[in-house]
């Protein structure tokens, strides 16, 4: 068990300094002189100003050296300082952002299963029958709408429409948890909706699987009814590739809510991302992807390892 | 119907069909009526021209204290330091709340004192004194002094935005001559030196002391004698305002200003989202500068519209340093194939916004209808002679063999409306069987980093760019550092050695326009300044180095019950320039029932 944790801290430990390389050696070769990010247009180009600022940022040096030096701040948690706001720690964004992102993502989550389990078990229950069409037809229609377009569709009905939630903002914790919770359930909503689809799915199939199995057919013949059956005997064991996807999309989600996030005006980390690309904020935009990908792998390791010491196949393998 | 429209009838008949149809209500109604009246207050909405112009006639016995206003902006400003952060529109709402600028421009765009209380120069323009408003005091409680304005200018030296304003000014010196007398002393003559006092880097007065001790906290508590004090600013999100109970200010009855309790700035960067953020009651306030929004928000309930069309025009810019740009007949040629009103309707502006001829529109005091004749007219025949000259001349500049095709590079940021404009100058381009082009879309930092170019010479890589001219301050602002020589060469073969203009980014250089702009801030005669920039204009329109599409109207569109956007007032009692290029000023701005 040993071998196999270290083995995947070892894949982890190279992702992640593949994740960060590329995502250095890109944003490095991106065309324009980064001085021009950091002055703006009208800003004199003092030769003494600009040289001075190449040498705080280390822009003068190779990029090699400029990675080195870059990866052994990040070992210390210090991802450097934004270049458009200057003085605003690439971490203390992430550590200020992160909060909502992860509590949109966890919502989204929350939201997604609540409806997808019963449909899940609902359309394996009645395999084949109106009520798993219609559930099958409502999943594959939540998949292939996109997000943005069901915020879109949201921000219509729930905030011009019928007035029950803002249209846009987040109210901080400190404002109350309602306050906090009218701002985000749009979002997350917004979120859920795809997962809710992979999720059903997911359930719907594992349950059609485990309704299949023997000691299913045993405790129907016990008498058991359908409703104990199903709940006490059949979820759990069909919910664990569900509790799989789950710690994966929320990896997934933490880097995947720039969109939402960007049109509900969200003070998250994909938000603060798209500012960054678009006011070539280099070291702000290297920062954010390397920490969501961080966070991805990471997310995906423990996957691997809980697996590991659910299932000894795995170990063995 | 409109894109968002379409978008939600996507989602409607995908998704949501039968949920829509049980909840829907009314739809908007066609030229929805924009006449209000609001707690006392009737605001009556004539259209001129393409301008909205709300005039509100108020019942003085009306209380006009208290009450929250909700803005919802384009974007977050990037920071708040008027000498170091870059202030575009959504910057400028927030900023002109906390800080008072020492000049404001009056409803006929002229510069009167704001902060100062009076000014005047020496004959030649060098020397400008300025006498403060007295006993006006900063939020943190200090006096402002003409010491201040000394300490101001320390900070603004080195300043990424104000070093820049202070070089374009030529300001050599500045000395506090009394308590609340500060001389400025130029190093060229500038008669129309208050418009540098009336923006951000420069003219907008922030407490020294606090800047000083905290330059990077400044961004987010800064402090300035502005009618709001910045009570929590959380970036991206909200920054929230409250009314300054010290405020120097008055309305013209007497009463104490401003008439709001407190003043919230959102970010909301969907143009979609912003308008829904207001017809839904989320916020109560907004602004814009897209011409689409503005037409969704004509078809909006409920709401009061107020647009102004001002000197800002879009359009691009060829790279005249390069071939095939640097002969006039490829840029001419060009231009001339262009149907203007065509990529006004792709830009979302049809019936909003004003073909552009020159860098002033038609109710500017600038504007000249000599140039708007002379402006190259959709001729695609003769754009097309043009261009057939240059193709078939044997010693073309882009040193391709006679008969070749000409290669053109047009460059848009990636905005959807943006990349259709391109679509439609490609296309009419494209037809005439001379030109290849090449569309290339890049955010919008790089666009501009690719016009800029790098020291020393600034030429850029950019080829036929989209780009924006102009705005509603002194022609002097904009026109002299986009007319002067762009590399140290061209300045020194012009004999005008130290005179480099890195923002002469179509790297035009015409010593003729570049001395009439010289000219124009030699004279504060009107007419005099008319003449020249009419020249100016008129050499434009003969060498083509940039081509339009429309003025940008913009939009401040408000709840039913917000009034004082439109009718606020100098200290002088006169009528204030109203809210250009979506900018609002918010110390007369009040809340009815």
């Amino acid at each position: 068990m040993v071998k196999v944790i270290l083995s995947r801290l070892a894949r982890l430990v190279a992702t992640i300094l593949a994740v960060t390389f590329i995502t250095f050696i890109m944003t490095a070769l991106l065309p324009g002189d980064p001085i021009n990010a950091i002055l703006p247009p009208d800003a004199p180009r003092d030769p003494e100003i600009v040289a001075q600022i190449r040498e705080e940022f280390g822009l003068d040096d190779p990029v090699l050296v400029r990675y080195v030096n870059w990866l052994g701040n990040a070992a210390r948690l210090d991802l450097g300082e934004s270049y458009v706001n200057r003085g605003q720690s690439v971490m203390g964004e992430i550590k200020n952002r992160i909060p909502v992102t992860a509590q949109l993502a966890a919502m989204a989550i929350v939201f997604a299963v609540v409806i997808s389990v019963p449909m899940g078990v609902v359309g394996a229950y009645r395999q084949g029958r109106a009520i798993d069409q219609a559930t099958s037809a409502a999943s594959q229609i939540a998949l292939s709408v996109p997000n943005f377009i069901t915020g879109i569709f949201l921000i219509w009905l729930f905030a011009v429409k019928l007035r029950w939630f803002p249209a846009s903002n987040w109210n901080r914790w400190d404002k109350g948890i309602w306050a906090n919770f009218r701002t985000a359930v749009l979002p997350a909503s917004a979120l859920a909706l795809s997962q809710m689809a992979i999720f059903s799915r997911l359930v719907r199939s594992d349950m059609i699987a485990t309704l299949q199995e023997n000691y299913i057919l045993s405790a129907r013949a016990k008498g058991l009814n359908d409703r104990f059956i199903l709940l006490r005997h059949a979820l759990r064991p069909s919910s664990l590739s569900l509790v799989t996807i789950i710690g994966i999309n929320f990896g997934a989600l933490l880097g995947g809510t720039v969109v939402i996030e960007t049109l509900f005006a969200l003070p998250g980390l994909g938000f603060r991302l798209i500012n960054a690309i678009n006011s070539r904020d280099i070291l702000m935009v290297q920062g954010i992807t390397v920490f969501v990908a961080t966070v991805y792998v990471v997310i995906n390791t423990l996957v691997d390892v809980l697996y590991a010491f659910v299932d000894p196949r795995i170990r063995k393998g | 119907m409109n894109k968002r429209g379409v978008a939600r009838l996507i989602a409607l008949l995908l998704a949501f069909a039968m949920i829509a149809a049980a909840c829907g209500g009314g739809s908007s109604e066609e030229g929805s009526d924009t006449t209000t009246d609001a707690g006392g207050s009737e605001e009556t909405t004539t259209t001129e021209g393409n301008t909205e112009v709300t005039e509100a006639v108020v019942d003085e016995t009306v209380d006009k204290y208290g009450g929250t206003l909700t803005m919802a902006l384009e974007a977050e400003a990037t920071g708040l330091r008027p000498w170091e952060d870059t202030c575009s529109a959504p910057c400028y709402n927030m900023a002109i709340s906390v800080f008072d600028k020492l000049f404001e421009q009056d409803v006929d765009g002229l510069y009167q004192p704001y902060l100062a209380d009076s000014v005047s120069s020496n004959e030649d323009f060098t020397s400008w004194v300025i006498t403060l408003r007295p006993d006006v005091v900063f939020h943190n409680g200090e006096p402002l002094t003409a010491q201040t304005i000394v300490d101001m200018w320390a900070i603004q030296q080195t300043g990424a935005t104000s070093a820049g304003v202070l070089g374009s000014a030529k300001v050599e010196n500045v000395e506090a001559t009394g308590d609340l007398e500060v001389t400025y002393t130029l190093g060229q003559p500038h008669s129309a030196f208050p418009s540098f006092l009336s923006r951000a880097p420069i003219g907008m007065v922030f407490e020294p002391g606090a800047a000083a001790a905290d330059p990077d906290g400044f961004s987010t508590a800064p402090v300035g004698t502005g009618p709001f004090v910045i009570q929590s600013r959380d970036l991206d999100n909200e920054t929230v305002m409250v009314r300054n109970e010290n405020y120097w200010g008055v309305d013209p009855e007497g009463n104490q200003l401003p008439y709001l309790d407190e003043l919230i700035f959102r970010p909301i960067p969907d143009e979609g989202t912003r308008l829904d953020a207001l017809v839904s009651g989320t916020v109560n306030g907004m602004h814009t500068l897209r011409q689409g929004t503005i037409r969704d928000a004509r078809d909006a309930d409920g709401i009061a519209r107020l647009e102004f069309q001002g000197n800002n025009v879009g359009g691009g810019m060829f790279n005249v340093a390069l071939a095939p740009y640097d002969d006039v007949r490829v840029r001419k040629g060009l231009v001339m194939m262009n149907a203007q009103d065509q990529v006004i309707a792709a830009l979302g502006g049809e019936g909003i916004s004003d073909p552009g001829t020159q860098w002033f529109s038609p109710d500017s005091p600038w504007y000249s209808q000599k140039v708007a004749d002379a402006w190259p007219k959709f001729d695609f025949e003769g754009g097309k002679a043009l261009l057939q000259e240059y193709v078939d001349d044997p010693a073309r500049s882009d040193g391709k063999a006679a008969g070749e095709q000409i290669d053109v590079e047009l460059s848009c940021p990636p905005d959807p409306t943006l990349i259709a404009a391109m679509q439609v100058i490609e296309q009419a381009w494209t037809a005439s069987g001379l030109v290849n082009v090449n569309l290339t879309n890049f955010d919008q930092q790089t666009h501009i980093n690719n016009a800029l170019g790098a020291p020393p010479d600034f030429i850029g890589t950019h080829g036929a760019h989209c780009w924006r001219f102009s705005s509603d301050s002194d022609p002097s602002v904009d026109l002299n550092p986009a007319l002067a020589p762009y590399s140290p060469a061209v300045a020194e073969a012009a004999g005008l050695d130290g005179i480099v203009s890195p923002l002469n980014f179509a790297n035009w250089f015409d010593p003729e326009a570049f001395g009439a702009a010289v000219a124009a801030i030699r004279t504060d005669d009107f007419n005099e300044r008319f003449a020249l920039y009419e020249s100016i204009m008129l050499r434009i329109a003969e060498e083509v180095p940039i081509w339009y599409s429309g003025h940008t109207a913009t939009m401040i569109a408000t709840a039913d019950n917000v009034n004082g956007f439109n009718g606020w007032h100098l200290p002088s009692g006169d009528l204030g320039i109203g809210f250009p290029a979506a900018e609002g000023r918010y110390h007369e701005v009040w809340i009815g029932e």
